[in-house]
């Protein structure tokens, strides 16, 4: 641990760190352009000029490029130091345009700090600055080339951190540019970081340009929800209105990045037809008036009927707050336990991870970036969760073996290998890779349980292909020594999660000790694994409404109709009921329907817990009151200048603090409001409820027990095989990076990107129903058409028709049917004269 | 379009080499020297055979000083602009070129005969200042050593714009 001395203070660091981040250590900021933690240190742009005066290194120095080593003595301040510095910022601004009152940066741009700090406030050079013409980078980025000094951190971040190639730089000397081949919008989903990270104005946030300085905004710490990683972000509001988002450096997390749709897809929160206003049969109320109009039919429905006609379903965006409050209101109203998801699988797979993820085996983020070897199953990393591919390519940059089990055509920005495997294959093409990679490495430290599960693993696929690469892929992993399984949890079943954490468990007793790493469907999906124990799936609660078991339905920031497969069923049904009760900031089709409708607070206004995919418990701070935003309330037209309250302004009760009330009216025990949520439920969660208060940590609080109590490694093993029927196509509905999940979906610049609905098949598939790439798929479902195009490529599982959600597919993708055959294709392009070749259409 | 039998024989180097990425450069010049100058159909030729994308190949496209990304004259003169030349500079060679053929740096006359390009170092130091013209070196420069190299060009004939 090398010792030294910066400005006079003394200070230890590791070895190998940097002089200018032992500086920052201090507290003393070395002024920097090209230099980026995350991206390494490449010495380009002369700015982190400091003096040695004693020690191994001697002079004048970079910082970034100097590493800490015993004895040095460094001075910040040196004349000497101090004047290179002035002239390096003046060199550098001698092409810069002064026009920071009309550039989106000023304010928190880092060039406008260190033209100051470094002492350059007056102009010398008169002559003409070179000057360049922007390009069209898409609905996200702006750029603006002439503010450009250089400094290469985003070709850098683009091209070597983040495996993307459609940006760079071209030219030399006056003439170098940094921009793309020719206009277009950029084609890496994690864009947007270019903004956080070029220390000037070339790259500005497109969409909420000119709306803004920083200085203006409301900010606070937040959580992004739009997938299960729970990535950090900085959210900024202005009149109202969610306009910015940034990234958060949190290194058990995302470290530095954040994925397009996470920074842009707040829209969400300031639609204009975002529900602002109470209902209660169709009219309008005042709110508490509709509450307690709930709360009071809520009473004679149990009244007459029983508590338990009552029913709750909240949903993987509630908050934990929010669960916590639904399972403490439906416990002691003696309601039936809580749901969180719609779908039954979603349900399951979620109960499993949760039940089976403990720190033996969890791997975050990070832990995946150092692996030598990664297998990621059931997963479309870019599409599920866009920040898992950067961090699976870090992994790759140094070297790591990938592989990726799916039936999808798979696309990552590093080089991995691609084993297509249809859906029902997916459990047994992993047991078949790991039982070769655990035989090969030897089976020394294994018990007898272990023997006996690893000899009941199948051994075999049927297709001789795959088994070829299942078999070269498990050699890869017999001779990693650092390997994660990654388990994606949207298109395969409960029966994967717990068949990877089995096979996580298998390898740990070997010599190749595999982590584990879990996807799941929502951005605090964990939380409601944990709280929905004890409850049946939504699929038998439609049963009991039918039945008339159930008479009352509280839905809390869900949509049932979102995704639900049988819609004129769950229509009927929520028909049936008595009482639909509806909270919710989405303009959803139940919030349409229900009988009694609450408005919600986003997770901007509310705030809230989430815990991500590695039960990592972390805390969005509030950011905002809410209400109208003044653009839609004003017209367009300047903000009101009086402080007056403005229409709208009302805030909008948090789901917790709604469902608080309702349990005052229902005359229930009210928690005491300071104590954290988990004391709610001592029964559910001991020890944990003093453990547990705010503020968390802000790196976040990791929840994993050290050892899962779930039932691990039995026998028999049972591994579904069910692969379609000759002839027919299972339909796979995925997810798609953009205008696919429910809360980004509704941001403009990100439907933009999201392209026309498609539809995917394999060549042979394609060949031998005679349809071909590029034509148009039609369903007729119930009068209403789907539309989509198809593409054939031959990098997936054949028997599979690949259909990504995409917002612009109306209610009747929901019934797409589960399995298609082949011979309907054809029809369904509505070119009914095949012209086959002779030989295709008779194998 | 690349005539077949270019393309098949950058191909198949192409198909030995065990790093193709390398050998940018080598089909840069190859596709050059059939168009004249590297246009936007051959850079994207380029791409396509070396599985580059577009932006890769005019990163290098316009880092080098002997790629053309633009039409250029039957002859181009590389002047040097390096620091042994200016060593050897009273009068600027540069300028006086550019001043004789009426064109600023980077033009070309507008007889398309001579496109005029500062450079690096042409490794003629010893004959400083010196030029390169389609591959060929000149040098020492005085005025009536230019003088007289442009005349006696105008009157070779040369199709190619070759560039070693
Ligand atoms: S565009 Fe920004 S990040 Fe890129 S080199 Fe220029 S100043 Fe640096
Ligand atoms: S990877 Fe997921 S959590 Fe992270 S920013 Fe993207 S959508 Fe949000
Ligand atoms: S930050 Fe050290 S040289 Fe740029
Ligand atoms: S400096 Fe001109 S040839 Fe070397």
């Amino acid at each position: 641990m090398p010792y030294l001395i910066i400005d006079n203070r003394h200070i230890q660091v590791p070895r190998g760190t940097t002089v200018i981040d032992a500086a920052e250590r201090l507290g003393i900021m070395i002024p920097r352009f090209c230099y980026l933690k995350v991206l390494g240190a490449v010495g380009a742009c002369r700015m982190c000029a400091v003096m040695f005066e004693a020690g191994p290194v001697k002079g004048l120095q970079m910082s970034c490029m100097v590493q800490a080593a015993d004895g040095m003595r460094v001075s910040t301040t040196h004349p000497e130091a101090v004047a290179f510095r002035r002239q390096i910022i003046e060199w550098l601004m001698i092409n810069h345009p002064h026009d920071c009152p009309v550039c989106d940066e000023g304010g928190h741009c880092l060039l406008q700090d260190e033209t100051i700090s470094g002492g350059h406030s007056r102009r010398r050079y008169t002559g003409a600055k070179r000057t360049y013409p922007d390009q069209d980078l898409g609905p996200l980025v702006q750029h603006e080339m002439n503010r450009c000094i250089q400094c290469y951190r985003c070709v850098r971040f683009y091209q070597e951190y983040a495996g993307y190639r459609d940006l760079g730089v071209m030219g030399i000397a006056s003439r170098i540019y940094y921009g793309r081949f020719s206009d277009g919008a950029l084609e890496s989903p994690f864009s947007g970081n270019l903004i956080d990270i070029c220390p000037t104005g070339v790259y500005t946030d497109r969409p909420s340009r000119f709306l803004a300085r920083r200085w203006d905004l409301q900010r606070a710490d937040s959580i992004c929800l739009h997938c299960s990683l729970g990535c950090n972000t900085v959210a900024g509001a202005h009149y109202r209105a969610v306009i910015r988002q940034e990234s958060r450096e949190n290194v058990r997390v995302n470290g530095s990045f954040i994925c397009d749709r996470g920074r842009y897809g707040h829209a969400y929160a300031n639609l204009a037809e975002r529900p602002r206003q109470s209902r209660l049969d169709g009219e309008p109320a005042g709110w508490r008036e509709a509450a307690r109009e709930a709360a009071a039919r809520l009473k004679r429905i149990a009244a007459a009927a029983g508590h338990s006609a009552i029913a709750v379903l909240g949903s993987a965006r509630n908050s934990l707050e929010t669960q916590i409050m639904l399972r403490y209101l439906s416990h002691h109203a003696q309601w039936r336990p809580p749901r969180f998801f719609v779908n039954g699988s979603e349900a399951r797979s979620t109960a499993a991870v949760v039940a089976r993820l403990d720190s033996r085996l969890a791997a975050g983020l990070p832990d995946l970036e150092e692996a030598d070897f990664l297998l990621a199953v059931g997963v479309d990393p870019v599409n599920d969760a866009p920040m898992l591919a950067l961090a699976m390519r870090q992994a790759a940059r140094k070297g790591a073996k990938i592989v990726v089990l799916d039936p999808r055509p798979v696309e990552l920005p590093f080089a991995f290998d691609l084993l297509s495997a249809g859906l029902g294959d997916l459990p047994a093409a992993l047991a078949v890779l790991v039982k070769t990679a655990v035989s090969q490495a030897g089976t020394d430290g294994c018990e007898a349980q272990e023997k006996a599960f690893l000899a009941a693993l199948p051994g075999r696929v049927p297709d001789e292909k795959l088994q070829g690469q299942l078999g070269q892929a498990g050699g890869w992993l017999a001779a990693s020594r650092r390997p994660a399984i990654i388990c994606g949890s949207a298109i395969a079943g409960p029966e994967l999660a717990g068949l990877a954490a089995d096979l996580a468990l298998l390898l740990q007793t070997g010599k190749t000790p595999s982590r584990l790493f879990y996807l799941l469907p929502g951005p605090n999906a964990f939380g409601a694994g944990l709280l929905q124990r004890g409850s049946r799936y939504f699929p038998s609660l439609l049963q009991d409404i039918e039945k008339g078991g159930v008479r009352a339905l509280l839905v809390v920031e869900n949509d049932p109709f979102f995704r639900y497969p049988d819609q004129d069923r769950l229509h009927s049904a929520l028909g049936k009921l008595e009482l639909l009760m509806v909270l919710d900031y989405l303009p959803s089709r139940a919030a349409r329907a229900a009988h009694i409708f609450l408005p919600g607070a986003t997770v901007f206004e509310a705030g809230g817990s989430f815990i991500n995919n590695c039960g990592l418990l972390q805390y969005a701070a509030p950011v905002h009151e809410g209400g109208i935003p003044l653009a839609q309330v004003s017209g367009g037209s300047h903000p009101p200048r009086a402080h007056a309250p403005a229409p709208g302004s009302e805030k909008c009760p948090s789901a917790y603090e709604a469902l608080l009330f309702l349990a005052n009216e229902l005359a229930i025990r009210p928690p005491t409001m300071d104590a954290s949520p988990w004391s709610l439920l001592p029964e559910d969660f001991p020890g944990q409820a003093e453990l547990l208060a705010h503020p968390y940590p802000t790196d976040g609080l990791q929840l994993l027990p050290r050892l899962s109590e779930a039932e691990s490694l039995q026998t028999p093993v049972n591994l579904p095989t069910s692969g379609p029927a000759a002839g027919a196509l299972t339909v796979l509905r995925v997810e798609q990076t953009f205008g696919s999940e429910e809360l980004s979906c509704y941001a403009e610049p990100l439907r933009q990107l999201a392209g026309p609905p498609l539809a995917l098949l394999h060549g042979a598939d394609a060949d031998r129903a005679g349809v071909r790439d590029g034509e148009q798929l039609c369903f007729e479902i119930g009068g209403e058409k789907v539309e989509l195009a198809l593409q054939v490529t031959n990098r997936m599982a054949p028997g599979q028709l690949i259909i990504p959600h995409h917002y612009a597919l109306g209610r009747a993708a929901c019934r797409l049917p589960a399995v298609v055959a082949q011979a309907e294709l054809r029809g369904l392009t509505g070119q009914d004269s095949p012209d086959l070749p002779q030989a295709i259409t008779e194998s | 379009m690349l005539p077949e039998e270019i393309r098949h024989r950058l191909e198949t180097r192409i198909a030995a080499s065990a790093h193709p990425r390398e050998l940018v450069v080598d089909v840069m010049y190859e596709l050059q020297n059939h168009y004249g100058f590297l246009n936007d159909v051959a850079l994207r030729e380029v791409a396509e055979l070396l599985q580059l994308t577009p932006l890769e190949v005019e990163e290098l496209a316009t880092f080098y000083d002997f790629i053309y990304r633009r039409p250029v004259g039957r002859f181009v003169l590389h002047v040097c602009d390096g620091v042994v030349c200016w060593m050897f500079e009273e009068q600027s060679a540069l300028d006086y070129i550019c001043k004789l053929l009426g064109v600023a740096p980077g033009e070309t006359t507008p007889d398309g005969q001579f496109t005029v390009l500062p450079t690096v170092c042409v490794g003629y130091c010893d004959h400083a200042p010196a030029m390169l013209i389609n591959g060929k070196l000149y040098g020492p420069l005085t005025p009536e050593f230019i003088d007289r190299t442009l005349e006696e060009l105008r009157s070779i004939s040369c199709d190619l714009v070759l560039c070693r």
